[in-house]
């Protein structure tokens, strides 16, 4: 890439619009699977903190699925979901954020103290409705802290589904290889550190509005 | 009323916890159990609201077998304060006050009602309210354990060790505020401890355990302390208990003297400021800086209280306060121990014998600025000594 420089600004003002479309089609790949991991990952783990023998031979499963090599997943899934569709790449990442989400899950509806359970108990809550009423609202700050890392991840990894031809961001960085031309590259870096950024921001919004009792997540975690 | 007919829990692996227990818990009043922990104390609380299912007899509540009842149903009728609190990290002091009202399934604005009287009842600003539980100290939080325990108006109120976790100072103050509500609440309370401090103040009766839940005494707080059934409970009451039985009577009968009749003992004279309260002991025949002068208030305080003042009064005679802390009158070691006895002191003769230390070197009556009357002091008081040996 000698004399060519980093970024050629022309190059972005004239692809506007296809960048935009390039980035919203990375945010619903990279994220609807996080959104769907977290409707199964709540359940089930509502269903391992009732029933705890279910949690270690599940987590375990997830565990060797998130040890997988993404690519490779891909690669497997096309003869069944089809080459550069949206649902080869959608469907690992929705395993790999359940590998994340199931565990802080778990995790945070253990969190809550003994002492604040059998109070519930003592109350007069079934197990049921004190795990939804009691344990679950508890584990809300642990959620969102998993959240935020599988949708972080989940926006990086996305990019890979391009060398199946569907990686939303992630065809810049192949356009860009493939033409010895760096600015698509750098605009891709860019847009896929913002889109995480900003996920990520919303999601300490979110968690301010929901548990505005967990001042110090950190500690919660 | 609370009854345990043969009461029983083995655990599964064959370990005994409570082996079969016969108490009945009076209604209406405080009974406490204590012991050293693993002896089935907190066992036989959860018996009652079936947190604890026992494996052989019964426990009957008001006649009923509370096994018959469904356990949300009976839970929600019974308050349970724990050490912890337990306090529901997520929802405000005043939505935690009002759960059992929302899971009896009253409306929001009933129930909320209701927890902002609570809130009152145990000592809480109303501003707590909209806290949220981590941002109140462990006393507070306490409160809030006892407030929403109470919320339902439940007759049966469990508590297991729920002053333990706060410190000395903190749970002084939450006992007497358990004394002040019992008083006006008369709930049918069952309390566990292992701190037999905490035992013999709040309990009506008291009943000493041992492990697997057998009871070692029975009794009320005074006859535990001064009748222990064997050397194991005396033990476990530890040392001092004749002086800590004391800390259960009151004083008012102990035989003060008014002011007007004494006012020096040993060779040591009392003064008051001008509003009537004690400023201290003076030695007539030494410097004319007073000696603080220990109190009691025969109404409110305890015999041991009493006699703490007394021992430490240089004069041998301990001031009668009262309620505004007043001077009312004096009573000497031997009022306060003749009170102890039941037997209250005949006559004068514990009036002033004169000097204790005749010296010539120093004759009292030699040191004028110690016999000058004060002049803040209203006249009369310093003019009337008791003395009865001519000075």
């Amino acid at each position: 890439m000698d004399g060519e420089p980093l970024v050629r600004w022309y190059w972005i003002g004239d692809h506007l619009a296809y960048l935009r479309d390039l980035t919203l089609d990375h945010a619903v790949i990279a994220l609807v699977p996080v959104l769907i991991a977290l409707l199964i990952a709540v359940p089930l783990g509502l269903a391992c903190a009732r029933f705890p023998r279910l949690y270690q031979p599940l987590s375990a499963v997830f565990n060797v699925v998130y040890a997988l090599p993404s690519l490779a997943v891909f690669v497997v899934l096309i003869p069944y979901t089809g080459l550069a569709t949206r649902a080869t790449v959608m469907v690992p990442l929705t395993f790999y954020a359940l590998a994340v989400l199931l565990p802080t899950t778990v995790d945070g509806l253990r969190s809550v103290p003994d002492s604040v359970r059998q109070a519930a108990t003592a109350m007069g809550y079934g197990p049921w409705h004190r795990l939804s009423a009691v344990e679950l609202p508890a584990a809300v700050p642990y959620l969102v802290s998993g959240l935020r890392v599988a949708a972080v991840s989940s926006i990086s990894l996305a990019a890979v589904g391009a060398l199946i031809g569907r990686g939303g961001l992630g065809y810049l960085f192949i356009d860009g290889f493939q033409r010895t031309f760096p600015t698509p590259i750098v605009a891709g870096i860019v847009l896929v550190a913002a889109l995480a950024l900003v996920t990520d921001l919303l999601l300490i919004l979110a968690r301010r509005l929901l548990a505005p009792w967990a001042v110090r997540p950190e500690a919660a975690r | 009323m609370i009854r345990f007919d043969g009461a029983a829990k083995r655990h599964p692996d064959g370990t005994i916890a409570v082996e079969g227990l016969d108490l009945d818990i009076p209604a209406g009043r405080t009974t406490v159990l204590v012991g050293p922990s693993g002896c089935g104390k907190t066992t036989i609380l959860r018996m009652v609201n079936r947190m604890v299912e026992p494996t052989a007899g019964r426990v009957l509540l008001d006649g009923t077998d509370v096994s018959e009842l469904p356990a949300a149903k009976l839970r929600r009728g019974i308050g349970y304060v724990i050490q912890q609190a337990g306090l529901f990290p997520h929802r405000r002091v005043i939505d935690n006050i009002a759960t059992v009202p929302y899971l009896l399934g009253w409306d929001r604005k009933k129930a909320r009602a209701r927890a902002a009287e609570l809130l009152e009842l145990v000592g809480l600003a109303p501003e707590l309210a909209k806290r949220y539980p981590f941002q109140l100290s462990g006393g507070q939080q306490q409160r809030v354990g006892v407030a929403r325990a109470l919320a339902a108006d439940p007759p049966v109120l469990l508590m297991d060790e729920p002053f333990s976790a706060v410190d000395p100072v903190v749970r002084a103050g939450l006992q007497d505020e358990l004394l002040r509500l019992q008083a006006e609440l008369n709930k049918t309370v069952l309390f566990v401890t292992h701190d037999i401090e905490e035992a013999v103040r709040l309990g009506d009766q008291v009943a000493v355990l041992r492990e697997h839940g057998h009871i070692a005494q029975l009794a009320d707080p005074h006859t535990l302390l001064t009748a222990p059934a064997d050397e194991g409970v005396a033990a476990f009451l530890g040392r001092d208990r004749g002086l800590r039985g004391l800390g259960l009577l009151p004083a008012r009968d102990v035989a003060v003297r008014p002011l007007t009749e004494g006012s020096r003992y040993n060779g040591w004279e009392l003064r008051l400021d001008p509003g009537g309260r004690p400023t201290g002991w003076v030695d007539l025949g030494g410097p004319a800086e007073p000696h603080p002068a220990p109190v009691f208030h025969p109404e409110v305080d305890t015999l041991r209280s009493a006699l703490d003042a007394a021992v430490l009064s240089p004069a041998g005679a301990v001031v009668a306060v009262d309620a505004d802390g007043r001077a009312v009158g004096t009573a000497t070691r031997e009022a306060v121990l003749a009170a102890l006895t039941g037997t209250r002191p005949t006559g004068p003769a514990t009036a002033d014998p004169g000097p204790q230390r005749p010296d010539p070197q120093h004759p009292e009556p030699q040191r004028p600025e110690a016999r000058r009357p004060d002049p803040q002091r209203p006249d009369g008081l310093d003019e009337r000594p008791v003395s009865t040996d001519g000075r």
